[in-house]
């Protein structure tokens, strides 16, 4: 596929579009939308920034760089994870939607909040906080305060609330799209002109679910409507240690599966291991012997529970069942039930695992210099044998063994993030970890786990094993986008 | 011989490196998502919304684009250093609006020194050739010739002085004190030189006036010309060279020669000590109580046996030694004009967060267990903000004042706009930004904005005249000196001073 390198005269078009202030071809300006970290490490300068603030100004940015064959790259306001969706090669044209920040309509009756792509996950929670204070919006945990609501749906996130309601796209029930040819469409009850959006599937078949994880590549969100929850003033952390994964994933299953109550009390189910806390601090400066963590009270591996509840009452007895599953599996099915314990976390501990939005995933850059975190999706009672797997592969290339892991949907699903510290100043670095990826992308999809915001040169794996699928994706992507100007190369397609 | 920008720029590669762009430094308080505030308050700039984060880059809040925030920049300075981006006009352009505020820094969590980044950035900028922008070309012109960025006369620096009746300190051989006054204070704000010295009088201090003081360097350092910034620096350093203690009204100049001049110097050891006169000001008010807060701990932990409290006695009785016979006490006096005025504090950048992110690196530098050493660094820069803070609890105190903080304090402060070459060189955005910063304290029903930087206080006071904001600006020493509000119960002595560093 050939795209056309825009030049004056198309910058002149986008000008048009949205006014001199807001297009630019300045070479300072478009290289500071790079981020080779964090969810990906291919991104490139873009051609033309452009900063559209309505739907009608995407509307005729998409119709321009259909006809003339510019490949348009969207970026909702903040980063979708560390810049997700950056431009690729070609270039062309990054649409940087930041301006689109309206919060449109809160409704608690309905339970939803309708924003714009640029709202941030900061901004949208001090709105909530002040105005609202008993609701909260599914905001992700673990992102930045600078990262979008609607980044992390179309990315199919991770959010404070996945762990008890499911994935994040699922949080979303409607949305209003662009396509590249200039066709707005909105999804779920929203088709029907008169609706609220109450309903995600709408007048039916969906087309959200197939919106989801296109990171930009099929159109360009302008507006959604995400469900918002009860945000109760009972709320506390309970934290179990183990020495494996296999017991911090059979215990978390058994937790998880009484899908009633407790379950669904337990909104943000993550854990870890100890290596997740050393590789915060810089390599030179922090003990890498487990002896020292051991006597600060981590052990080799652990997982937490984050409570809400309604009441007190409510509270301590979803606290008193979990230690009560928790003391029977250590004495009854641990693998290890001897190094099986509680763990007594301080008040300003807990105060700080239950911040959000937070920023408790950036500073793995301080270990050395940059980051990325590989994401895989595994059936719960496979999260282990991931992890083993995936923490055998980063010692075998030189970096820490740290492993992130989240339940999904009452532990239907595991995300398992192993978070590769590397140092980013260093091309044979960049290498490792290309190939490290490579090798354990091979060994990923043979067992049937799935890659998460698939990297667009070693996940197309993926692809290639889906064949009739991807098949199908491709002409439905011809359909939408028959000159495939949007994020080509993303998902392999085209 | 002296670095050059490339150098610096190659030397914080690690550092820049370190960006995962996840553009937190965009706001003040981006770890505080649930921070009470003030709420909603519309003032001369519009609204803002005080509550949980707020945006606080002032480069960013003006421009909008993703180069002007902090982390655009870091990414503009990884294309330089990879050969993606070459240096031009446009760069210089991205680079410059940008107040070097280092609220970016305080909010990154992955410590990135981004000021120090985004200057050597602008020092590669200038040796690579790209015109500096006109109107810091002719402040560099203005220094070449007369030592200082104001055009005013180099010996006229101490004009003020003379006609203050403080002639007698001017080259003051005897003493072993000096008293850096800094372009701002000698040309400009004058009013904050003769309250200074006037305090210093007050408190017996034998101190003197450098004849051959010239500008800091603040300026080249903060755009990049570093070559007449280190000229300025050596100068300087011969100049003051004999002194034990060099006190700072400017908090530009007290940043560049404490912090920026070992960066620079060949020989990174500094011949004198350096204190800012706020500083010793607050020291006297609190050591008193320090000293029987001390005698207290030592009397309770001596009665214990375990080792942790012998460790905690062993560190308290080596305080305790250092200020026992530390001389000076003051208080102040009541006043009526002042009584019930609702007194608010800005933090000048270059005194609080420069300094403090300073002490933060440094610790970082020399930790061996920076986990658990991250709590003394919280300690120390948490101390570090009290300073003016004691300051202006002991004149709510014994004055009668009210003192009231703005929402965004300390590490989050939002900036006055004037640092970082950006009044001069981008006057209208630069009183903008000043005056967002008035609304701020519009928003807590301020009647008075103090700050301890004259440069601060003339952006303040410029942009309070401009947008009508209908607050009083002082220096805090101008106003303890202006209102006569200073009681000295003991004055200090050079040795206690000295000790007090």
């Amino acid at each position: 596929m050939s795209y056309k390198l825009p030049d004056e005269k198309d910058l002149e078009a986008m000008v048009g579009i949205v006014g001199k202030n807001y297009a630019t071809n300045n070479k300072a300006i478009t290289a500071s939308y790079l981020a080779k970290s964090v969810m990906g490490l291919e991104s490139q300068i873009p051609d033309i920034v452009v900063r559209p603030k309505y739907t009608e100004e995407i509307r005729k940015i998409l119709i321009y760089c259909t006809a003339e064959k510019i490949a348009v790259s969207p970026v909702s306001a903040g980063l979708s994870g560390g810049f997700a969706c950056p431009t690729l090669k070609p270039g062309g044209v990054l649409l940087d939607l930041s301006r689109m920040d309206r919060i449109i309509e809160i409704d608690t009756e309905n339970r939803y909040a309708i924003v714009e792509p640029g709202v941030t996950n900061g901004a949208l929670w001090a709105y909530m906080h002040k105005n609202y204070p008993e609701w909260a919006p599914p905001i992700a945990d673990g992102a930045p305060p600078a990262a979008t609501v609607v980044g992390d749906a179309i990315d199919r996130g991770f959010s404070l609330y996945t762990s008890s309601v499911g994935p994040q796209g699922d949080n979303f029930m409607c949305a209003e799209v662009v396509f590249p040819n200039g066709d707005v469409i909105r999804t779920g009850s929203w088709a029907l002109p008169t609706a609220k959006p109450f309903y995600k599937y709408g007048i039916g078949p969906d087309m959200w679910s197939f919106l989801m994880g296109s990171q930009g590549a099929l159109g360009v969100f302008t507006k959604v409507a995400v469900k918002i929850y009860p945000h109760p003033k009972f709320k506390t952390v309970v934290a179990w240690g183990m020495s494996n994964p296999y017991d911090m994933q059979n215990l978390t299953l058994e937790i998880g599966k009484q899908e009633f109550g407790i379950a669904h009390n337990t909104v943000m189910v993550q854990g870890g291991n100890y290596p997740l806390v050393m590789a915060r601090w810089p390599k030179d400066k922090v003990p890498h012997d487990y002896e020292f963590y051991k006597e600060i009270g981590v052990s080799p591996w652990w997982m937490n529970w984050e409570c809400w509840a309604q009441t007190q009452e409510e509270l301590d007895y979803v606290v008193n069942r979990i230690n009560s599953m928790a003391e029977d599996f250590k004495k009854n099915r641990a693998k290890d039930g001897e190094s099986m314990k509680p763990w007594e976390l301080h008040p300003k501990q807990i105060a700080s695992r239950m911040k959000k939005p937070n920023k408790i995933a950036v500073p793995y850059s301080f270990w050395e210099a940059g980051f990325l975190f590989i994401t895989w999706y595994t059936p719960w009672n496979e999260c282990a044998h991931f992890a083993e797997m995936y923490n055998a592969a980063m010692e075998k290339y030189g970096f820490p063994p740290v492993m992130w892991i989240a339940s999904i949907d009452r532990c239907r699903q595991a995300i398992c993030m192993p978070i590769i510290c590397f140092d980013s100043t260093k091309q044979e670095d960049f290498e490792k970890v290309q190939m490290m990826n490579q090798e354990t992308t091979e060994y990923g999809l043979k067992q049937g786990w799935l890659n998460y915001r698939p990297d667009p040169f070693i996940h197309i794996q993926a692809y290639y094993q889906s064949g009739m699928y991807w098949k199908y994706l491709r002409t439905i992507k011809k359909l939408l986008d028959p000159n495939m100007i949007m994020h080509p190369g993303r998902l392999a397609l085209p | 011989m002296a670095k050059t920008g490339m150098e610096r720029l190659e030397e914080l590669k690690p550092q820049i490196y370190k960006c995962i762009h996840c553009k937190a430094c965009r706001f003040a308080y981006s770890g505080e998502p649930d921070k009470e505030g003030i709420g909603e308050y519309t003032g001369k700039q519009g609204t803002v919304l005080y509550e949980g984060m707020v945006d606080a880059c002032p480069a960013g809040i003006e421009y909008g684009w993703e180069a002007f925030w902090n982390a655009g920049k870091i990414w503009i300075a990884r294309s330089i250093l990879e050969g993606d981006l070459e240096f031009s006009e446009e760069v210089r352009d991205v680079i410059m609006p940008c107040i070097t505020c280092g609220q970016c820094s305080a909010q990154c969590e992955n410590k990135i020194p981004t000021v120090e980044i985004i200057e050597a950035l602008r020092a590669a900028c200038v040796e690579a050739g790209i015109p500096m922008i006109e109107k810091h070309d002719l402040v560099k012109r203005l220094v070449k010739d007369l030592n200082n960025p104001y055009g005013g006369k180099a010996d006229e620096r101490f004009k003020w002085a003379k006609e203050a009746g403080l002639e007698k300190y001017i080259d003051n051989k005897n003493a072993k004190v000096g008293y850096f006054v800094g372009c701002t204070a000698s040309y400009r704000q004058t009013n904050i030189a003769i309250a200074t010295c006037k305090i210093f009088e007050q408190l017996g201090i034998d101190f003197t006036l450098v004849g051959d003081e010239r500008c800091c360097g603040s300026p080249f350092f903060r755009v990049g010309a570093i070559d007449i910034a280190q000229e300025l620096m050596n100068a300087n350093l011969a100049s003051f060279k004999d002194l034990d203690m060099v006190f700072f009204s400017c908090a530009g100049c007290y940043k560049t020669i404490t912090n920026d001049y070992p960066k620079w110097m060949t020989d990174p050891n500094m011949p004198f000590k350096t204190m800012h006169a706020f500083e010793l000001v607050s020291r006297l008010i609190s050591l008193p109580n320090e000293k029987i807060a001390l005698e207290t701990s030592i009397k309770e932990l001596k009665s214990k046996s375990d080792a942790r409290s012998k460790k905690e006695l062993e560190r308290l009785e080596k305080q305790y030694e250092i200020i026992k016979d530390i001389k000076g006490a003051i208080k102040f006096k009541p006043n009526k004009e002042l009584k019930g005025k609702v007194v608010t504090y800005h933090d000048p950048c270059h005194l609080g967060r420069h300094m403090a992110l300073e002490m933060e690196q440094e610790t970082i530098e020399n930790s061996k267990n920076l986990m658990l050493d991250m709590r003394k660094i919280n300690k120390m820069i948490e101390d570090w903000y009290e300073v003016p803070r004691i300051v202006l609890r002991q004149l709510e105190k014994d004055v009668g004042i009210k003192f009231k903080e703005m929402y965004r304090i300390k590490l989050n402060s939002f900036c006055c706009g004037a640092g970082g070459g950006v009044r001069a060189g981008y006057p209208e955005f630069s009183l903008r930004t000043s005056s967002l910063r008035l609304d701020e304290a519009n928003a807590v029903g301020a009647d008075i904005v103090t700050t301890e930087c004259p440069f601060c206080w003339r952006n303040l006071y410029d942009s309070n005249d401009l947008y009508n904001h209908g607050l009083k600006v002082y220096g805090l020493l101008e106003m303890i000196d202006s209102f006569n509000l200073l009681e000295v119960k003991e004055n200090p002595t050079l040795e206690g001073i000295l000790k007090l560093k």
